[in-house]
């Protein structure tokens, strides 16, 4: 399976950004009602928006790790440990796809918008649904894939399947992809199982594959990343544009 | 031509109550046999309906699933080590898409897997992924999943949005007061064999005017109805019959009534479900589809409606001839 990257952008989170003040006055994003998860997932979508052009019939694919936790945390604490009533964008924001939503209003996109997960594959599983959708729609695809990593980061070091000392970020990376090689600056290949019996080290975020897709369009260099889980492998390659 | 070839349904009989966490009784539709709401309990749901349509060619098929639920493991994390303090540490990757992991593992299926979460739209947009990974020679064969259980949060939602009914279901009728709320898992399974039944295709898209609802006037409907009906190459007069959304609430059905107007000079025969399972959310997809196919008798070209939070729309066209 063979798709061609347009454009990208990655954001990796740190102190030294407000990303909820950056959305409202650089980008004169409405963020009321919205989340950290949410204000990151919006935020990597404007610096794709600064590469290329979205078109608003685009299919849009976001796929995270595990999802908003901090969302979870906070509605159970309100009704099971405090008895407050749930409040109503609380409520909202716990669905998967209030992110996307969210997303594809930021980028003017009216299309395709799904929100899915897929356990210790879950961008090369994307990959693949964007491609199989790609070739009956012809459209273009984003794929947005990110991790937000709530307070404490034990929470999600455990449901990561991760050791109590490893190192977790939050992260968000973008790609858009064509099955068009007009104007790529990258071809991707990816494909489903092939059984392995390597390891892999721990990563610090389940979308790790995008971010590394990224770091490899950045520098302009070629690329084969090998994720394994259990029995099974997937592999990506990545072959500049020069 | 990707065809249903199986399925499987466990929802409601009758309409009963459910206590939300502050202890108020909401009409509900539970499953026959009611489960708890904790990760055994779930995945032996699922399994149980994934084990009635598995196919001989296992290693071929894969398993989605389509849920509007958050994610129990998650919720039992965060009560473990943010409340609790649970010692020792352990960890072991876990999501939503844990349960379909696992019965893959389980019944030798392809480690394709993945959990759609599109709130109302859910297992109806697994249904057009699975379709598109056949048609795409990814796998040759694809179970897809509609789950949904009870969830006291969910629920609570609902309650607080002011869209449930405090008796039973109406929908499209005049004295309609609201939707009911059901729990119910329920399997298809797709493939390329031949079947009395095949999906042959349809339309998603994100363009609500708000998060929680469409316009009043159905654009966003109509849309969605006319672009289905345009990738499955056919005219608004070769559906012979409409199962639509309709949850029983003021807004939404008078919303898809007017679309439905729209795009139908003629107005196929109306078919709603949710007065007998009740509105199971993410599983509405392939829930109401397995009972449609179960219940009724006639053949033709049927459009299936699913509107949701999220802004997110889907039509899908099935032909039942046999």
């Amino acid at each position: 399976m063979k798709l061609y990257i347009k454009a990208y952008s990655s954001y990796t989170l740190n102190d030294e950004l407000d990303i909820k003040k950056e959305l409202k006055q650089k980008y004169k994003l409405d963020t009321r009602r919205q989340d950290a998860f949410i204000h990151l997932a919006l935020y990597g979508g404007q610096l794709l928006k600064e590469k290329c052009e979205i078109k608003k019939d685009d299919e849009l694919y976001l796929t995270s790790g595990v999802g908003n936790a901090d969302i979870v945390q906070k509605t159970n604490t309100y009704m099971y440990k405090e008895n407050q009533p749930l409040k109503l964008f609380d409520f909202i924001n716990l669905l998967g796809n209030t992110t996307s939503y969210y997303v594809a209003k930021s980028l003017g996109m009216k299309g395709k918008n799904i929100f899915q997960i897929s356990d210790n594959f879950t961008y090369i599983n994307t990959l693949i649904s964007a491609y199989a959708s790609m070739l009956n729609s012809k459209k273009d695809a984003i794929i947005c894939s990110m991790d937000f990593m709530c307070e404490p980061d034990v929470i999600m070091k455990r449901v990561m399947g991760l050791e109590q000392n490893s190192k977790v970020v939050s992260s968000v990376n973008y790609q858009k992809l064509s099955l068009n090689p007009d104007g790529a600056i990258a071809e991707i290949e990816f494909g489903l199982d092939e059984n392995s019996t390597c390891k892999t080290e721990d990563k610090p975020h389940e979308t790790y594959a995008s971010y590394i897709v990224n770091c490899a369009l950045r520098d302009k260099k070629d690329l084969l990343h090998v994720e394994v889980f259990e029995d099974k492998k997937r592999t990506i390659k990545v072959k500049s544009i020069k | 031509m990707v065809n249903i070839l199986s399925y499987e349904i466990n929802c409601a009989k009758s309409l009963g109550q459910r206590a939300l966490a502050d202890g108020t009784m909401i009409p509900y539709f539970s499953l026959k046999k009611e489960i708890g709401q904790n990760q055994k309990d779930i995945y032996e749901a699922i399994k149980d309906v994934v084990s009635k349509v598995l196919p001989k060619d296992r290693e071929k098929t894969a398993l989605l699933i389509g849920t509007s639920l958050i994610d129990w493991y998650l919720v039992d994390a965060i009560n473990d080590l943010a409340y609790e303090k649970k010692e020792p540490y352990s960890s072991k990757k876990r999501s939503i898409d844990s349960y379909a992991k696992e019965l893959a593992k389980e019944f030798g299926l392809s480690s394709f897997t993945m959990t759609i979460n599109t709130a109302c739209t859910s297992s109806a947009n697994a249904l057009l992924e699975a379709k598109n990974l056949i048609n795409a020679g990814v796998v040759e064969k694809a179970i897809v999943v509609g789950l949904e259980v009870f969830s006291p949060v969910m629920s609570s939602g609902f309650f607080s949005m002011e869209l449930l009914s405090t008796s039973k279901p109406k929908p499209f009728a005049e004295d309609r007061d609201g939707l009911v709320l059901g729990e119910g898992v329920g399997a298809i399974l797709l493939g390329k064999e031949q079947s009395p039944y095949e999906l042959i295709g349809g339309f998603s898209n994100c363009n609500s005017e708000t998060i929680t609802s469409v316009s009043s006037s159905g654009e966003e409907c109509v849309e969605v109805m006319q672009k289905a009906l345009e990738n499955c190459a056919l005219n608004v007069t070769d559906i012979t019959a409409i199962k639509a959304h309709a949850t029983g609430s003021l807004a939404n059905d008078k919303a898809e009534m007017n679309a439905i107007k729209k795009v139908f000079k003629k107005e196929p025969t109306i078919i709603t479900i949710k007065q007998h399972i009740g509105h199971t959310i993410g599983a509405s997809g392939v829930l109401e589809i397995a009972y449609l196919l179960q219940n009724s008798e006639k053949n033709g070209t049927i459009m299936c409606n699913y509107f949701g939070f999220g802004g997110n729309n889907t039509s899908l066209i099935l032909r039942k001839n046999g």
